[in-house]
């Protein structure tokens, strides 16, 4: 009886284990989105943005979002590191994937990138969110040309996926983003015991 | 009592910018662990010539406000049992690999897989030099992460580095990596 009501207890204040891929080219704005959400969600000041480097490997956060536990997975994005990134994608329960938007010269790039993670049979149905970053430089394009651009309606099925206009570098619109990300991706994750 | 005075300390030199960090260098034999420190001491093109490690070499070295004290271990299999008794405390792991001994490389693996899993470095974070860059036939950092299957790794943060320590190639490149990964939530330094 008592383990019984133990077991309730702790199925009511238990979180739940999300975990989250970050993904995109190059100096997309990963790293950066990262370091910046752990000063948002855990209230702890991460990396300054001037002092990030390009990560060629993994970088990891931990953090409280809406109730759950979230895993933010951060994988570099140069050519050679992008073959690692679909080891993750069976263990994800949503993707963000940072665009910069003001590099339109790299659009068709970040494209392939982008169709190549939907397509993957790993991924399964898991919630994506586009970042259409770097809204403070000019000539960054809005949420409605990226998703154009990117024929999200088009690519969409089964998933679901938003585009987001956010800024890394000053926060504008990031954590709207990543909340409404967490939320779509609970229902895929795990109690944790 | 004494905890809590050393504490203080600490969090008193990590205000001016005077953390002190524990490094652990490790990997097989001659996969250029001591080269590595010696080249980190003194940055000169004249390569020390160096003896298989039997035991121990540490050294501490200043590099951007962090004092890192480094710590070569032996990498003979032999004295690879002894690795543990140096894991304690320690916020990075600086793994070298010879990146030109394929037939090492599954070795190389077990044994990183096999440290991982110590409870004592579960806070550490790893960073890989696939050393030897200079050598024929060495393999490049993604093929180096690939057999040494760093991908499956969920919840340490990781970096890889091309280095070659003869050449003193990518050494800083890495510190520069360890430096920001360390101070990470605590940059007032």
């Amino acid at each position: 009886m008592f383990s019984l009501l133990a077991g309730f207890i702790k199925y009511l204040f238990s979180k739940t284990e999300v975990h989250v891929l970050i993904l995109g080219l190059d100096h997309a704005g990963k790293t950066t989105l990262l370091e910046q959400s752990k000063g948002i969600f855990r209230k702890v000041q991460g990396i300054p943005p001037e002092k990030i480097t390009p990560t060629v490997g993994l970088n990891v956060g931990k953090m409280d979002i809406e109730g759950c536990f979230v895993i933010l997975w951060d994988l570099g994005g140069q050519v050679r590191m992008r073959s690692i990134w679909d080891k993750y994608y069976a263990d994800a329960h949503g993707v963000v994937f940072v665009l910069d938007a003001a590099d339109v010269g790299r659009f068709e790039e970040a494209k392939l990138a982008f169709a190549s993670i939907l397509d993957h049979e790993d991924l399964g149905d898991v919630p994506v969110l586009l970042f259409a970053n770097k809204q403070d430089l000019p000539g960054a394009l809005s949420e409605e040309d990226v998703a154009e651009s990117f024929e999200i309606d088009r690519v969409l099925r089964h998933r679901v996926i938003q585009v987001h206009s956010c800024s890394a570098l000053t926060c504008e619109g990031l954590e709207s983003g990543v909340r409404w990300l967490v939320q779509e991706a609970k229902g895929l994750a795990r109690k944790l015991d | 009592m004494g905890l809590l005075f050393s504490r203080i300390i600490q969090s008193f030199s990590a205000m001016f910018g005077n953390k002190e960090c524990r490094i652990l260098i490790l990997g097989l034999d001659n996969a250029g662990k001591t080269t590595i420190l010696n080249r980190l001491q003194n940055d000169s093109d004249e390569v020390m010539q160096t003896v298989p490690t039997i035991g121990f070499n540490v050294e501490t070295l200043q590099y951007k406000n962090i004092k890192f004290q480094v710590w070569d271990l032996g990498g003979q299999t032999s004295i690879r049992p002894y690795w543990r008794c140096y894991y304690p405390n320690t916020d990075a792991i600086i793994f070298v690999v010879d990146s030109a001994d394929v037939e090492r490389l599954a070795i190389a693996k077990q044994e990183l897989c096999a440290m991982l899993e110590e409870e004592e470095l579960r806070e550490s974070i790893l960073l890989v030099f696939a050393n030897k860059q200079d050598q024929k036939g060495a393999l490049n950092a993604s093929q180096i992460s690939e057999a040494l299957g760093l991908s499956n790794l969920r919840s340490r943060q990781w970096s890889i580095q091309e280095t070659s320590a003869t050449k003193g190639k990518g050494l800083f490149e890495g510190f520069d990596w360890l430096s920001t990964a360390i101070l990470g939530g605590n940059t007032s330094a």
